[in-house]
């Protein structure tokens, strides 16, 4: 078995109706490496996972692990496989304990044969734990843990089940630089101890920092192998589009024009919001101006335009809109008043899965499609607004009949960006509306963005990945612990200012 | 091996993935055909069996008019479940209100001497009131409808106990009122128009209306469904509220058709109503509840039990089979999703 890859696919093929995700895709993962996996949404990377997981079943193809055929009929095969999977969407239990989630998928501890023993437990779970992250307690909730956190506790239950490849797909998004670093050392310490990482992401800058190979797809084939050394960011970016590309977050900033705040009368303003996670939030937006809110996860950014949205409830403060005040206590009073929110969950918050593209578009605006006095909305109108939603954002799909369900990531994310432009509004709220989601259509979005802003709509724009608002907003506000702790007009906005901001305050308390 | 460059798989590839694609689009067709027709298939085979062992009794069109005078009103109350399962929630207080709300009518018409329409109109304020407390509890208090409506049929029973003493009523009912269930038009029972009445109202609220839209993108996704800005809270209490009035319409069916008001007269109805909506789930739109399935759903189970009882099955064995079948259309109905 020497020589032989701990993992090799060969000729995956999988069909979904409408949709070819994977067309004959072939790769080895060696063990005690950690490759890379990359390529744009809908290239078939997620279908590739799913089938590994046992979750899809290939229509045609082979798997085999340490050169011997194998099956995964279903997830408890991919377990005993000796697979481990971190998906997109956490699968957790909320109202259990770290420790409880550590070992699901291993064998509990037991006691007099049949009862849990508790401590030996906690026990087991905090010398996981120890190596991974030291700051989580085993007796804590689940539900009291960051996104960032809830990940290392997926990572912590493939080690203790002893998981000789680890799948983690996209465990950057919507965490902080920090904690990537440390997610990256538990990405060493697995291969460090003889384990493989197929690693999926966006970010090409960890792909290259981080992997020994890289898988590229493309169009659910695999475009590229290669070793991580002999490649580099523009031959990434080649064979992920197709075509070449790649300027820094300042080089595009400069390129679009970006400046300070623009003279548009104010379209909206906060006066000192207030709810259990935001205190004391007061802030204006100008028409045509794109409003960043940078901070680390945990801040209370997503907490605050939720606030504003009334989807959260409020304690105090009021919000103006084109400077009246507004009653936005619940969603469709807020809608009324002019606001939307993009949310930051699409899959449990921005679509309907069960729904097809055009129900999804037209779910916020179903009114306008009746024809006069009539509760009946007319599907051949709903067809041709769906139609040009799919052609203004170039939304991959096979008919805007198709269930979104079988939709890549960055398409669905397209559809629900569709839901609210078909709606309009005046004030846009973007959560990490870039999550997860290809370099291509990531241009897309910003490209979006900017035009909303330019027909004089006003724009507030929250994204981790600092480097993007930095190339798209006109002015960055920064929160910390719920409060506004600063604000960046125009060029004041770098990378590096946003970062000193989210952690400076805290620095100073602790002094 | 520095890297290698997977050329797209040469033209014998190619064939062979058209050809695994073929058969992958052929396996689908299958599922999506057995999970679309699978239930009509089985009403239609059932038909001829029953028609082919009992071909005097059977295939007859008296036989025809009495499945649908006795199907009508278990259609009613599926057709009413089928709106609050499709948002996601349960109501349980069917049988309960089925026999409060005749207990309410009849002896409103018996004791009180009111008319039926009056008694009627009554009847159908009862079954929106008890609608709007199960919603306002499941929607706004958050609550569990399994348990609150499980309570709430509680409740209802023994109100109905209260009103009637658990007797009989079988005097003062007006000729009018027994005539609603007993009356026919065109040779067909009244009972069936009522049925379709009810039936075209629900469709185009669930199927073509914003509201049905609405509905089921709540029952689909109620967080995304609240952010778009619909009225999660609001609809779903109007769902309880629009069952509670089917479990009404059903109950003046029940007592109208018997000419008087026995206790618990909802209860034989519970189980299938919710077997035809599952069944219907099945039908035409796999793995969504929808009104033309649920009316397929409540057709088939009363063709399924007329046929054994003219076989002079015992009950027992008619329910047992009923039990199959209820089984059989949820597996039906989860090919229908993986299909989907």
């Amino acid at each position: 078995m020497s020589g032989d890859p701990l993992v090799r696919v060969e000729g995956l093929y999988k069909r979904y109706p409408g949709v070819l995700a994977v067309n004959g895709a072939s790769f080895d993962i060696p063990p005690g490496e950690i490759v890379g996996l990359v390529g744009k949404n809908g290239a078939g990377k997620s279908t590739v996972i799913k089938i590994l997981a046992g979750a899809v079943a290939p229509d045609d193809g082979e798997i085999r692990v340490d050169g011997q055929l194998v099956t995964v009929p279903d997830p408890r095969h991919a377990q005993a496989l000796g697979f481990a999977f971190m998906h997109q969407e956490l699968e957790q239990i909320p109202l259990m304990t770290v420790a409880e989630n550590v070992m699901l998928g291993s064998k509990m501890p037991r006691r007099m044969g049949a009862l849990v023993n508790w401590s030996t437990m906690y026990e087991q779970a905090q010398e996981v734990l120890k190596d991974l992250d030291p700051s989580i307690d085993p007796r804590a909730l689940i539900d009291h843990l960051s996104i960032a956190q809830k990940r290392v506790i997926m990572i912590a239950r493939a080690l203790l089940a002893r998981a000789r490849l680890v799948v983690l797909d996209e465990p950057t998004t919507s965490i902080t630089d920090e904690e990537i670093k440390h997610l990256h050392g538990i990405c060493r310490q697995i291969k460090q101890r003889g384990g493989s990482v197929l690693y999926v992401s966006h970010r090409l800058e960890e792909i290259l920092s981080l992997t020994d190979r890289v898988v590229v797809m493309r169009d659910g084939e695999v475009e590229l192998t290669a070793l991580t050394a002999d490649t580099d960011r523009s031959r990434l970016i080649t064979a992920i589009t197709g075509k070449s590309s790649g300027a820094t977050a300042s080089e595009r900033r400069r390129a679009r024009n970006v400046g300070g705040r623009p003279d548009g009368p104010e379209i909206l303003r906060a006066d000192k919001l207030e709810s259990a996670d935001v205190r004391d939030v007061s802030f204006d937006l100008r028409a045509g101006e794109i409003l960043g809110i940078g901070g680390l996860v945990g801040a209370g950014r997503t907490e605050l335009v939720k606030l504003i949205y009334g989807a959260d409830p409020r304690i105090g403060g009021e919000v103006f809109v084109d400077g009246k005040a507004v009653d936005t206590s619940t969603p469709p009073k807020a809608l009324q008043a002019g606001i939307v929110l993009l949310p930051e969950d699409r899959r449990y918050e921005g679509m309907v899965l069960d729904f097809n593209l055009r129900e999804n578009v037209t779910l916020a605006s179903l009114p306008g499609f009746c024809r006069a006095h009539s509760p009946f909305p007319s599907k051949s109108r709903e067809r041709s607004a769906a139609r040009d939603m799919v052609e203004r954002l170039s939304i991959r799909t096979s008919s805007v009949e198709q269930p979104v369900r079988f939709l890549s990531g960055g398409n669905q994310q397209k559809v629900v960006l569709g839901k609210w432009l078909q709606r309009g509004a005046k004030v846009f709220i973007f959560d990490e509306p870039t999550a997860g989601i290809d370099v291509e259509a990531k241009e897309e979005i910003y490209r979006l963005v900017e035009d909303l802003a330019s027909q004089g709509k006003g724009i507030i724009f929250i994204s981790s990945e600092f480097s993007e608002m930095v190339a798209v907003c006109n002015r960055v506000i920064v929160m910390q612990e719920g409060r506004l702790v600063g604000e960046l007009d125009g060029d004041e906005a770098t990378e590096l200012a946003i970062v000193e901001l989210c952690y400076g305050h805290r620095e100073l308390t602790a002094a | 091996m520095a890297e290698t460059v997977t050329a797209h798989e040469q033209t014998d590839g190619a064939d062979q993935a058209a050809h695994e694609s073929a058969r992958a689009a052929r396996n689908a067709r299958r599922q999506e055909f057995l999970a679309k027709y699978g239930v009509l298939i089985a009403l239609v085979v059932s038909i001829v069996v029953f028609s082919a062992l009992k071909p005097h009794v059977f295939p007859t069109v008296s036989n025809l008019q009495a499945i649908v005078e006795q199907f009508s009103p278990l259609a009613i109350i599926a057709f009413g479940l089928t709106v609050v399962l499709v948002m996601g929630d349960f109501d349980l207080s069917v049988a309960g209100m089925i026999g409060l709300s005749s207990a309410v009518v009849v002896s409103l018409m018996s004791v009180n001497h009111l008319g039926f329409l009056l008694a009627i109109l009554i009847g159908i304020l009862v079954g929106m009131a008890g609608g709007a407390v199960s919603g306002g509890l499941v929607a706004f208090a958050g609550a569990s409808s399994f348990i609150i409506t499980l309570a709430m049929g509680q409740v209802y029973n023994g109100l109905e106990y209260q009103i009637t003493n658990q007797e009989t009523i079988f005097s003062g009912i007006p000729k009018a009122y027994a005539n609603i269930a007993t009356g026919s038009f065109l040779g067909l029972s009244n009972q069936f128009f009522i049925m379709l009445f009810v039936l075209l109202v629900l469709y185009l609220l669930l199927e073509q209306s914003t509201i049905g839209r609405y509905m089921y993108a709540l029952g689909g996704n109620q967080e995304a469904a609240r952010l778009s800005g619909i009225r999660v809270r609001e609809l779903r209490t109007a769902g309880f509220m629009i069952i509670g009035v089917c479990s009404v319409i059903a109950g003046v069916l029940i007592s109208s058709q018997n000419d008087s008001q026995s206790p618990n007269s909802g209860a034989p109805f519970f189980l299938p109503a919710f077997a035809a909506v599952f069944l219907g789930s099945a039908v035409l739109r796999p793995g969504k509840f929808n009104v033309l399935g649920t009316l397929v759903g409540a057709f088939f189970l009363e063709v399924i039990s007329t046929g054994l009882t003219e076989l002079s099955l015992s009950t027992s064995v008619i329910l047992i089979v009923q039990g199959v079948i209820l089984a059989g259309a949820v597996l039906l109905s989860r090919i229908g999703r993986k299909a989907a």
